[in-house]
């Protein structure tokens, strides 16, 4: 499937988002920035970040509105006719933010996300409502249809993230539905089937021409290694074991392969952070911070009661001597790995590009820092399609 | 997508080959950084150490082991604040870089603590009793100064939050969920009051280039509380609406302004918001008490008609 957007003017974007912060960072001149904002015309309507949920907010009112309308329209037409007319309000939804939306340039404008999950939400009741509400199987193959469908089509991370979750549940549904010795087995399910994913999305990102969906993959990638270490999380399984599966635990009695179960708390948080570390990969770092956190809370909660105040202030005071220590650490450049800010805020940047210049060129090179004088403030929204095209 | 962007560009020539090897270095993830790794590890750290530090003290209190704890975090304070007096930069009316990496965690972990050991006092010896309200006002000015002296936006937060609370405001969401923020007689006119002062002090510390970066903040604060109120009141005093929706409108041309002036636009999205309620509100008691069924033309026209508006005049919604 294609994006539903100008793969060119994604790709413009993207260089002129990167470009600026170079910029921010003096690693090139203002001058420059702006002959390569000339160079890579964006015709989206892209607004930043406040304007976009003021307007997703606004939309969302609105559409709100025109559901009360098609609600009172559609009243009299029996059960099967409203979810009927929902799957084609929603399908229609689809249409109007293809062709009246993007056809006008919204890039991610907040409007398409309103229309969008607006749009998903009438489909997929529609389906649900067809089946009257109690067929979970259709459900969530519906919810991984549409949401997948979004999430290609319009390169929306949230629907991504939606998709994702109704691939989990789907798996989960069927292992359970199935019973017996698929339902003792659904963590390892879960693992394998993650980390098939984890490694499948890790060759789709070298792939150039899937480049548009960069941001999808790495959402796809993080969510995989969280859901790969929650399926073996002791704290997880368990409570999962008594509160959906019936699980009897008497005084004193553990569940099935709790061993494995401890083990795979404390393991995978740790490979994790070791093969972030070798790799220098930040995604798989990111992560397994948060399940060394997610680990800690496991152990307390089962082997030390109460105290959670002095836990709290152990753990805090660690975490400041381990940030600490790191950051004398890595005062100079260590495995690749640096304090330093590389690449956001202006302040630090004076330090960091010294430090860059003295790690990467064996300092021959001068250190020319213009400050650049700043060059008529270049205006990358503008009309009119690029001659690209 | 981004990968191959710096060769691209060094191809073009938009780039130097100098400044190609720099970023190729970055974005080759040859060098990585764990800035915001190692600053949000800290600030964790800080926030679960004083929080935990907090509770351990009203659970211990009355036994042995409360002054030894309340010693050990006095001292440790002290060491805090030991550290940034130690380690100061001489004070300016612009923005100050940390002389450490770690120095602003240091100050908060100070600022922290100090509010745990004073509510500790407070609560196990009465010892301001008389003068509760007082005794929030000294810490309110004694983390302005900290603020200003150190240039640390957090503190200057905690200065506003305990600022407010001396006048019965509380800035916290879950007083609100559970209904205490205005559950006082007239907190709503307080806190309207309040917002359009401590915006004027804004404003004016704003033209004397004092601490310029900290005007958002404090506008920041101020706007909330001020709709939070105005809002609030809508419903209370529900006699005197029309001026709470004069109240609510004339902050949103204020809100205006800023976002015209400064190019932030958060303030816009509370100002739609809470602009918004009182349109509705004010319909509500006139026009739809005879005609239902406009409720929904009314949503579509009015945020449809808003949507039409940022689009059409986007230009003007750009961030500097």
């Amino acid at each position: 499937m294609k994006s539903a957007y100008n793969y060119q003017w994604v790709y413009n974007l993207a260089v002129v988002k990167e470009t600026k912060r170079w910029a921010k960072h003096n690693y090139i001149t203002d001058e420059q920035f702006v002959k390569i904002n000339e160079g890579y015309k964006v015709p989206f309507y892209h607004p930043n970040l406040i304007i976009r949920i003021l307007l997703f907010v606004a939309t969302l009112l609105a559409l709100s509105g025109v559901t009360g309308l098609f609600f009172l329209f559609v009243a009299d037409a029996g059960s099967v006719g409203i979810s009927t007319m929902c799957i084609g309000y929603g399908i229609g939804s689809f249409i109007i933010l293809e062709k009246i939306f993007i056809g006008k340039n919204h890039y991610k404008s907040g409007v398409t996300e309103a229309i969008l999950y607006h749009a998903c939400g009438f489909t997929i009741g529609g389906i649900a409502g067809l089946s009257d509400f109690d067929n979970t199987q259709l459900l969530l193959i519906a919810c991984l249809v549409v949401f997948s469908f979004s999430a290609i089509r319009y390169l929306d991370l949230i629907t991504s993230l939606a998709a994702i979750a109704s691939f989990a549940a789907l798996l989960f549904y069927n292992c359970f539905e199935a019973g017996g010795v698929f339902k003792q087995i659904i963590p390892f399910v879960f693992m394998l089937s993650f980390s098939a994913t984890y490694f499948i999305t890790k060759k789709l990102q070298r792939k150039d021409d899937l480049n548009v969906w960069s941001n999808n993959l790495l959402l796809v990638e993080a969510i995989s290694l969280v859901l790969i270490y929650v399926s073996g999380n002791y704290l997880v399984v368990r409570e999962l074991s008594v509160n959906l599966m019936d699980l009897e635990l008497i005084e004193g009695a553990d569940i099935p392969f709790a061993f494995l179960f401890y083990f795979l708390t404390v393991f995978i948080p740790l490979l994790f952070l070791y093969v972030g570390i070798k790799n220098k990969d930040m995604v798989l770092l990111r992560v397994s911070l948060l399940v060394v956190a997610l680990s800690v809370f496991t152990f307390k909660y089962y082997f030390i009661p109460g105290n959670t105040e002095l836990i709290m202030i152990a753990a805090g005071a660690i975490l400041i001597g381990i940030a600490i220590a790191l950051m004398h650490y890595l005062k100079s450049i260590r495995n690749g790995f640096t304090r330093e800010n590389l690449l956001s805020e202006k302040w630090q940047n004076l330090n960091a590009e010294a430090f860059i210049i003295s790690q990467t060129m064996g300092g021959n090179q001068s250190v020319n820092q213009s400050g650049g004088e700043i060059g008529g403030g270049g205006d990358s929204g503008g009309g009119g399609a690029s001659t690209r095209f | 997508m981004t990968r191959k962007i710096p060769h691209e560009l060094f191809e073009k020539g938009l780039i130097t080959e100098a400044q190609f090897q720099k970023i190729e270095t970055i974005t080759s993830g040859r060098v990585v950084s764990v800035f915001y790794e190692l600053r949000t590890m800290l600030y964790l750290g800080v926030m679960l150490f004083t929080t935990g530090a907090g509770i351990l003290i009203y659970q211990n209190i009355g036994d042995i082991g409360h002054i030894v704890s309340l010693g050990l975090l006095t001292a440790l304070m002290i060491l805090c604040f030991g550290f940034a007096i130690k380690h100061e930069v001489k004070y300016s009316n612009d923005r100050v870089q940390s002389p450490i990496p770690y120095y602003d965690y240091v100050l908060l972990l100070g600022s922290l603590l100090f509010i745990s050991i004073q509510g500790y006092i407070q609560f196990q010896y009465g010892a301001f009793d008389d003068h509760l309200g007082l005794n929030t006002l000294v810490t309110a000015f004694f983390f302005f100064y900290l603020a200003y002296r150190f240039d640390h936006l957090g503190v200057l937060s905690l200065a506003i939050t305990a600022f407010a609370s001396f006048w019965s405001l509380t800035i916290s969401p879950q007083k609100w969920y559970s209904g205490e923020f205005f559950s006082g007689s007239h907190l709503h006119v307080t806190a309207i009051i309040f917002s359009v002062l401590l915006s004027g002090v804004a404003v004016v510390l704003n033209r004397r280039q004092i601490k310029k970066h900290f005007t958002f903040t404090y506008l920041n604060f101020c706007m909330f509380i001020f709709f939070a109120g105005s809002v609030a009141g809508l419903f209370v005093d529900e006699h005197l609406y029309l001026v709470y929706v004069l109240l609510i409108y004339a902050g949103c041309y204020f809100a205006w302004v800023v976002a015209k002036q400064r190019k932030s636009f958060l303030f816009l999205l509370y100002a739609f918001l809470a602009g918004y309620i009182a349109t509705t509100y004010l319909l509500a008691q006139t026009v739809f008490e005879a005609a239902p069924t406009l409720w929904f033309y009314y949503s579509i026209l009015s945020c449809g008609g808003f949507v039409y508006f940022i689009i059409r005049y986007k230009n003007f919604f750009k961030q500097a």
